[in-house]
């Protein structure tokens, strides 16, 4: 029987918040309404999974996204729902004491945890660039990701290197699916993520006893499977040829498309338009800054600049970097004044040595 | 001097080439606005819609281009003597002694005759051959980024280019090899023709070229 009084949670997260959470995790996943009390019981159900929380090369921006919701509810019913034995922004627990918990819950709960990852790994120099208690990031996931169920690679940090990843990626960063390969991984990336998708892939986890599906970069479908774009709420200004020129002016005002300030919704993959942000409503686009393309691998070198369409040419060794339109131009101009010497070349020597063609018939 | 007509090029790859050449124009010119619309609806509900037009012509433009590419493939591998890949590329002694005197003819060096070469000088069959790689290319990141949901895409999308980002910054790159490469070849036809004339221009057209009597 489903638990809708909440007797087992706990008691700041009221009946309503606990529900209204439950019913965003199940349109989130795209279940219908029926699957709602299914997850509520799967919710409050005593197999509490544990989970132990890493904190690589990050910035704690995931953390945090999920702590200051504008209401608790999501990060009290994530932190309810799963039984938390190890994180090292939240943990009560230091030193010694803050090991041993993790020790005794790896023991413990060998082959049955979940490992969640917050940040990227460097392994320049044998991991030497991230160190907690004496042991590299590298070290501690392997050890702690060998005895997981899975693993949840949390923010683009974890799934794909994040910004230490940046070229020239000095400290090697990478994300976690680089290093581990034999267990499961769900990618929910995002710079940060949006708490309803984590909340939707354990509240998955524990209504069907599986990871849910997932595209070739290993982000849940029910998340990461549609374009920004497609369900953007300024997409019919896109269509109509409507565009904020620059950012303040009056078709900004108006509200019309960011394409041209370099929005990257078409080229990015997430729930945002519809999920949105901190429960109030908002995301990017909707108050006006254009999407940065955090969901994407590499979105630090391949996104950027942000307020342009596409990336800029490097050519190595020479030092340019210029917009490639603008190499393009010139490319073709060069290729026109050569064509243009060529043919005097061949109309000069034509007049000097007379009419050779003599074949012309 | 006698001349005598010459079969040369099949119906086919006659349509291969101009279905080619006016999907590039149009692809190029619809691109360009994709990516920098140059217009913008001043006024709310006049129901232009620039983009979604410029768009539909573009995937339009698109899908005959990828019929002209696939046919050029097939006629490489079917076509008639002059059609095929291997009278393209320089992998026979004969053809590599083409490749030189074509180079020779074209900075004015030396005058160049094969009087047995009916097609394509080896110069312009590895132009061609590289193009039409940029081809399959552009055909490959243009549908990752139509069908970005579609399984199959999507995988392959990802394992060629990364993301769609990367797919669209090389599309858009590439586009400028098919710029430059349309500029030199009309230049180097007309300079054909004009040096040597076997009706170079007019056989795109009629199929047929014009030889010496031996």
């Amino acid at each position: 029987m489903a638990d809708t009084v909440n007797k087992t949670l706990d008691p700041h997260v009221n009946r309503r918040g606990f529900l209204k959470g439950c019913t965003m995790a199940a349109a989130a996943l795209g279940l219908s309404e029926s699957m709602v009390p299914k997850m509520v019981e799967a919710a409050t159900s005593a197999q509490r999974p544990p989970v132990i929380w890493l904190h690589f090369q990050e910035c704690t921006g995931c953390t945090e996204t999920l702590l200051r919701g504008a209401h608790p509810d999501i990060a009290q019913l994530i932190l309810d729902i799963i039984s938390l034995d190890y994180h090292e922004t939240i943990m009560a627990a230091a030193g010694y004491q803050a090991e041993q918990a993790l020790h005794d819950s790896m023991e413990k709960n060998a082959g049955k945890y979940i490992l969640v990852v917050e940040g990227g790994i460097p392994t320049a120099l044998n991991g030497v660039y991230c160190k907690i208690s004496g042991k590299t990031a590298m070290e501690m996931l392997e050890e702690v990701s060998s005895k997981a169920a899975a693993v949840i690679a949390y923010g683009t940090c974890a799934t794909f290197g994040g910004v230490q990843a940046a070229k020239p990626n000095p400290t090697g960063a990478v994300g976690v699916d680089q290093l581990v390969h034999d267990k499961p991984i769900i990618n929910i990336s995002g710079c940060p993520p949006n708490p309803v998708n984590f909340l939707g892939t354990v509240l998955h986890y524990l209504t069907f006893q599986r990871l849910p599906a997932v595209d070739s970069l290993k982000r849940p479908k029910f998340a990461y499977g549609r374009r920004i774009h497609d369900h953007c709420e300024r997409r019919a200004h896109f269509d109509e040829g409507r565009f904020v020129e620059q950012f303040g002016d009056e078709y900004h005002k108006l509200g019309y498309c960011l394409f041209k300030v370099g929005c990257k919704g078409p080229e990015t993959f997430a729930n945002c338009p519809v999920a949105r942000f901190n429960e109030a409503g908002v995301w990017p686009v909707s108050v006006g800054h254009g999407c940065i393309g955090c969901t994407e691998p590499d979105f630090w070198d391949t996104m950027t600049p942000f307020y342009d369409r596409i990336p800029n040419v490097k050519i190595p060794g020479a030092g340019i970097v210029a917009d490639a339109d603008k190499i393009g131009t010139k490319v073709l101009g060069v290729t026109a004044a050569a064509v243009g010497i060529h043919a005097a070349v061949g109309i000069g020597k034509r007049l000097i040595k007379g009419k050779s063609d003599s074949d012309v018939g | 001097m006698a001349y005598e007509k010459k079969k040369c090029w099949s119906i086919l790859l006659r349509l291969y080439h101009w279905a080619f050449a006016l999907s590039i124009v149009t692809l190029c010119i619809t691109g360009f606005y994709i990516n920098s619309p140059w217009t913008n609806s001043m006024t709310e509900g006049s129901a232009s819609w620039p983009m979604a037009y410029m768009r539909f012509v573009h995937f339009v433009a698109g899908y005959v281009f990828t019929a002209a590419v696939l046919t050029r493939i097939f006629l490489y591998l079917f076509g008639n003597k002059q059609e095929r890949i291997l009278e393209h590329l320089p992998v026979t002694p004969r053809n590599i002694k083409n490749l030189f005197s074509t180079i020779l003819q074209y900075s004015y060096i030396q005058d160049s005759h094969d009087p047995d070469r009916l097609g394509h000088n080896i110069l312009a069959g590895i132009t061609y051959v590289i193009t039409i790689a940029a081809a399959v290319f552009q055909l490959a990141s243009g549908f990752y980024m139509l069908f970005p949901e579609i399984a199959i895409w999507e995988k392959y999308g990802v394992m060629i280019f990364g993301s769609q980002q990367m797919a669209r910054y090389i599309h858009h790159l590439l586009m400028w090899w098919f710029m430059i490469f349309a500029f030199i070849h009309v230049y180097l036809v007309i300079w054909n023709d004009v040096k040597q004339p076997e009706g170079l221009i007019s056989s795109i057209f009629t199929g047929v070229k014009f030889t010496h009597k031996a």
